[in-house]
């Protein structure tokens, strides 16, 4: 019974949290606009390596970069496994494509 | 034995399901208001064949084994959202018998995971089929030969299935600039143990909380039979890549009524070596301290799920030569102490990581 009630309030804290984050502010995404100044490219390609060192390399090493189809595939296989957020993973597949 | 695959009750199983079905659509509806955007990953996705091979010599107690292996990762995407995913594993394992004579032994199959993923939001991504259960972060995430820093198991990885056979909620978003957060729910018909043995129903969660600044990442685990002894297992899992240094750091606790125990491993790249630094950079060391204590189970039963008989304590130091990326040569030694008898664990051997586009890879 104890664990019953555990396992209520652990998914009663899941479903807050998601509750919680519906009202955190969004960051811009990675894919708008579809074209960047040259400013703007560099810019998300920093905030890319950054985002890549945060999630990636706590796992692995940096592999070298694949061509931007097989990436985009990559990079939702990973998503999934490593449950990485949209932003993050819009940022990855820039810094990992551009 | 509840630990052991037995015929599941098609009476008891709708208990199971019905409440989860109605769970998921609740979660799909709640979070679908919610959900800013959609999930574009910009580049048309193409299918891929990855995967890893594996050559490695483990001396355990004097007794070499030679173990050659080949886990083939397929990745087949469908429009934005999809992706069926698998991974199966072939592993020789061959050793010369007691009284001399040539090598033998089995090669054994397994297919690790077989699920389709929808990604429904960026909150949610539903899960069907076979999958890795999210119980701590080594099942799912380290345990890739060309990943692990260390060759040897961790002690305490039998403790939870290794696959699960039903359903999973699952996802990460960020709770706000600072803190992502996330989740792994699943429902499970089946589940294999990493012997291979079947076994009972299952439900269970992972939830964890990413620092992305300081690179900490926390999280606890949870799994339920749902028959026979109806028994729990818990875990906790922590994670540490210093921003200022080349080091992860990663560990799990695990306790079950199968037994308990930690793990901790370190890895360390000398990229930051002033002096031979084209050499030292593809170098690693690694090391792992863990501990096993056993739980209400009788030692065969242990021995059957790949545990260890009695109460161990275990060290382990190796080196990582990246030769190539994806591919590394690995030796390490380990010492491990029971009351069933010390020994030591030396292991060599090399890791590759392979990927091959399965159509054409041009830009679109």
């Amino acid at each position: 019974m104890k664990y019953k009630s555990l396992a209520i309030i652990w998914l009663l804290g899941l479903i807050s949290a998601i509750g919680v984050a519906s009202s955190a502010p969004r960051t811009r995404k990675a894919t708008e606009p579809a074209v960047y100044s040259s400013a703007e490219a560099d810019a998300m390609r920093l905030e890319g390596e950054k985002r890549f060192r945060a999630n990636c390399n706590r796992c692995h090493a940096a592999p070298h970069k694949f061509p931007p189809r097989m990436m985009a595939t990559i990079v939702r296989h990973m998503r999934v496994r490593a449950t990485i957020t949209d932003d993050d993973m819009r940022y990855i597949l820039f810094y990992m494509t551009q | 034995m509840s630990y052991f695959w037995k015929k599941a009750s098609l009476l008891r199983w709708p208990r199971v399901v019905l409440p989860a079905s109605a769970g998921l659509f609740l979660l799909l509806s709640f979070t679908a208001g919610i959900a800013a955007g959609q999930s574009s990953d910009g580049e048309k996705a193409v299918p891929i064949l990855t995967g890893t091979a594996g050559y490695f010599n483990f001396v355990t107690a004097g007794q070499n084994q030679v173990d050659a292996q080949i886990n083939p990762v397929l990745l087949v995407p469908f429009g934005d959202r999809w992706l069926v995913e698998s991974r199966a594993e072939f592993e020789g394992a061959f050793q010369r018998p007691p009284d001399g004579g040539s090598y033998g032994g089995m090669v054994s199959k397994n297919l690790d995971y077989l699920q389709a993923d929808y990604i429904a939001n960026p909150y949610l991504t539903v899960t069907m089929g076979r999958f890795l259960t999210p119980f701590g972060i080594f099942n799912e995430r380290l345990y890739p030969i060309w990943i692990r820093s260390l060759q040897q198991d961790p002690l305490i990885l039998p403790l939870s299935a290794e696959s699960s056979d039903g359903m999973m909620l699952r996802g990460g978003f960020p709770v706000n600039a600072k803190v992502n957060l996330n989740y792994a729910a699943y429902v499970s018909a089946v589940s294999s143990g990493h012997n291979n043995l079947e076994s009972d129903r299952n439900v269970g969660g992972r939830m964890g909380i990413f620092l992305p600044g300081p690179r900490v990442e926390v999280g606890t685990s949870w799994q339920k039979l749902l028959q026979e002894g109806r028994t729990h297992s818990f875990g906790f899992h922590f994670a540490w890549q210093p921003t200022r240094l080349p080091l992860n750091i990663h560990s799990e606790y695990a306790r079950s009524n199968q037994g308990s125990g930690y793990w901790i491993d370190g890895a360390y790249r000398l990229s930051q070596v002033l002096f031979w630094q084209k050499a030292l950079r593809r170098l690693e060391f690694a090391g792992r301290a863990e501990q096993f204590f056993n739980g209400q189970i009788s030692s065969d039963e242990a021995q059957a799920l790949g545990l260890p008989a009695a109460n161990t304590r275990e060290g382990e130091f190796g080196l990582n030569y990246y030769l190539h990326d994806g591919l590394k040569a690995v030796a390490s030694y380990g010492r491990q102490f029971s009351s069933a008898g010390n020994l030591n664990l030396w292991t060599v051997g090399i890791a590759y990581r392979f990927a091959v586009p399965l159509g054409r890879v041009g830009s679109q």
